[in-house]
């Protein structure tokens, strides 16, 4: 066997948790970008941000009310409106089970609603393999090896996701049900609640907050999952599988999901944030660009067929409602202009003015 | 409000409709019509499933009917409205109808879902025309309720006569900002029951039906409802509004303190009576002296 025992014993677990560990907080890093947009949208598209409102209850209330039925408290109470959720128990569990209940109230709105949506991806007419880390590369039980493994099931599955979403077809009801749900997980996933209040919980720092506190209430527990990671980890090199691996491999699919999902999101929100500078209706028609211009290759590519027609008419969507979006910015407001064309263009308009 | 139907002192507060998505009890089924004939279309004429459909075009009638009328009975079974599942059959049976009418076995594929879209389309008209059929008016006096389209509902209900409000406000509600308002008159105007009944029943033996047994329940729960057209339906900003209606029943409601000044007040204006009677009473007797001691004096 490769690598020195302290290796093996002590760092080579480490390996796919920090992995993960990574991931998240790429995930929080985007979903903090999203709550800046979504707290600068807010005055104009109040509607919206109670809905992304809403979803993010939905989430950590479904997520909490599961932590109960896991740890058999019950739920007694389930109550969720814009502003607020609620989930009781129906036996008040202390313990590890409450610091469960707790740590699914926390964590899991970032990796719940995303592992449903994996789920639904490989049991949808997409063809959708799992691909277990040990065919793709040699398993070693060292840290390197261990990353390199988490890596290539993570890069196995990017590619086929990827592959998917670049060549998603919007007029199959599923794939566009599957963007819908992909871009409602996006702006639900969030923890902290943008409230009506000016005191925006729009920080990390207030999620990141309450995962501390969770582990610093309770750090037994915190090193009695460590032990059961690290536990398990020795089966599986007893055994010779690589399912602990697997295991932080699929958290690992699932955090790519949320962050495609949340860049998604966060794409919408831009569109939504600049089409709101452009003055009357132009604002509508970067909208009316984006199915228009879907459409019309469509059709297009259906009398002239091409090979990845999906992914071309994808890229001609996009590039046409950023063009446009562009063009209303520089020809309708003073967006993208220089300041001497802004005192021209005012200077112009003023003449007409004296003239008429 | 015309100014003949305003009364004497009158001041409309608010003018006030439903928001274009509190009918949307209504409108979710025209959604569905519409995702219906989508997905319909795209299994008949582009999915892999096609050829299937494109061979035996009867079945594709069958399959847009049983999309229809499942939806219709699972809808209706949640609601507890057979309209529902009656309105889906309409539109298959209608559908069925122009397929036979028109001769048009050919082209279900096609028909079928331009049909689906078309009857969505009308569902949302009817909806649209509906709701923009009420009109709700916040006066000082009184709130006025009109709606209806083809017969014309109004309900007058003045702020004493109202004993309770009810709001309510759903997740559509909560994301838009708008809510429903049914005041409750002290006639129980506003309080509605509804009625869930349950049954099952069983069937041994294939030729005869030799056992049958059947099991049912009913509930009936009073809930505060009423017709769009006889409450606040979906009105926009529903707090601003609620609390409009609310002000305006406490400003016509007597209070239990403002009771007893009333009391209190009869009691004064009873004793000042007895005073004044009485003032009379010895008034009229000094008189009565004062005659009598003149008639003395003259005599002597």
């Amino acid at each position: 066997m490769e690598g020195s025992p302290i290796d093996i014993v002590v760092f080579a677990p480490l390996a796919p948790i920090l992995g993960v560990l990574l991931f998240w907080f790429i995930q929080l890093l985007f979903i903090e970008s999203e709550k800046i947009l979504l707290s600068k949208i807010r005055p104009k598209h109040e509607p919206l941000c109670r809905f992304t409102n809403f979803l993010g209850i939905l989430f950590q209330s479904v997520c909490h009310a599961l932590g109960y039925t896991i740890t058999k408290s019950g739920i007694s109470d389930f109550y969720i409106s814009v502003n607020y959720g609620r989930v009781a128990p129906k036996k008040e569990k202390k313990g590890i089970f409450e610091w469960i209940a707790n740590a699914f109230l926390f964590i899991g709105p970032f990796f719940l609603p995303a592992f449903l949506l994996l789920v639904f991806l490989f049991f949808s007419p997409v063809n959708f393999e799992i691909i277990t880390p040990s065919p793709l590369i040699e398993l070693k039980y060292t840290f390197a090896g261990q990353i390199m493994t988490f890596g290539a099931s993570l890069h196995a599955f990017a590619e086929g996701f990827f592959g998917f979403l670049f060549n998603i077809d919007l007029l199959h009801p599923g794939h566009f049900g599957f963007l819908l749900l992909l871009i409602f997980l996006g702006m639900g996933m969030r923890p902290s609640y943008i409230g009506e209040k000016k005191q925006e919980k729009v920080d990390m720092l207030y999620d990141l907050k309450n995962i501390w506190s969770l582990i610093t209430h309770k750090p037994l527990y915190l090193i009695i999952l460590f032990m059961a990671a690290y536990i398990f980890f020795y089966i599986s090199l007893f055994f010779n599988g690589d399912w602990f691996v697997a295991l932080f491999s699929i958290l690992g699919w699932v955090s790519i999901i949320s962050i495609v999902a949340i860049i998604i999101a966060n794409i919408l929100l831009f569109l939504i944030k600049t089409t709101d500078e452009i003055p009357g209706i132009w604002k509508f028609i970067p909208y009316l660009v984006m199915p228009v211009s879907y459409i019309s290759a469509r059709v297009l590519f259906f009398y002239v067929p091409l090979e990845n027609t999906n992914f071309i008419s994808l890229l001609l969507m996009a590039s046409l409602t950023a063009l446009v979006t562009f063009l209303l910015l520089k020809y309708k407001t003073n967006k993208l202009k220089s300041t001497r064309k802004i005192k021209m263009s005012k200077k112009k308009s003023k003449g007409e003015a004296d003239e008429g | 409000m015309k100014d003949d139907e305003r009364l004497k002192n009158e001041k409309v507060e608010r003018v006030l409709s439903p928001h274009p998505l509190s009918f949307m009890r209504y409108q979710a089924l025209s959604i569905y019509l519409v995702i219906w004939g989508i997905v319909f279309g795209w299994i008949v004429n582009i999915s892999e499933w096609s050829s299937f459909f494109i061979d035996t075009p009867i079945w594709s009638l069958l399959f847009w009917g049983i999309g229809l009328l499942l939806a219709g009975v699972i809808a209706s079974l949640f609601t507890v409205r057979w309209i529902i599942f009656i309105l889906y059959l309409a539109i298959f049976a209608s559908g069925v109808g122009l397929v036979f009418l028109l001769n048009l076995h050919d082209s279900i594929g096609i028909f079928a879902p331009v049909y689906t879209l078309f009857m969505s389309i009308a569902g949302f008209v009817t909806v649209e025309v509906y709701r923009r059929s009420h009109r709700y008016i916040i006066s000082n006096q009184r709130i006025v309720f009109k709606g209806g389209i083809i017969t014309k509902n109004e309900r007058t209900l003045r702020y004493d006569k109202i004993t309770d409000i009810n709001a309510k406000q759903g997740i559509i509600g909560q994301i838009f900002g708008f809510g429903t308002i049914t005041p409750i008159s002290q006639s129980g105007f506003g309080l509605g029951s509804e009625k869930s009944m349950a049954a099952g029943g069983i069937i041994i033996g294939s030729k005869k039906a030799k056992l049958f047994g059947a099991i049912g329940g009913g509930k009936e729960v009073q809930d505060p409802m009423a017709r769009s057209y006889f409450e606040l339906h979906g009105v926009y900003p529903y707090k601003k509004v609620k609390k409009l209606v609310e002000e305006m029943v406490q400003g016509n409601v007597i209070t239990a303190y403002q009771k007893e000044q009333v009391t209190f007040q009869k009691e004064q204006v009873d004793i000042q009576k007895q005073m004044r009677d009485l003032l009379k009473i010895q008034s009229e007797s000094k008189d009565d002296e004062e005659e009598e001691k003149e008639k003395e004096e003259k005599k002597t």
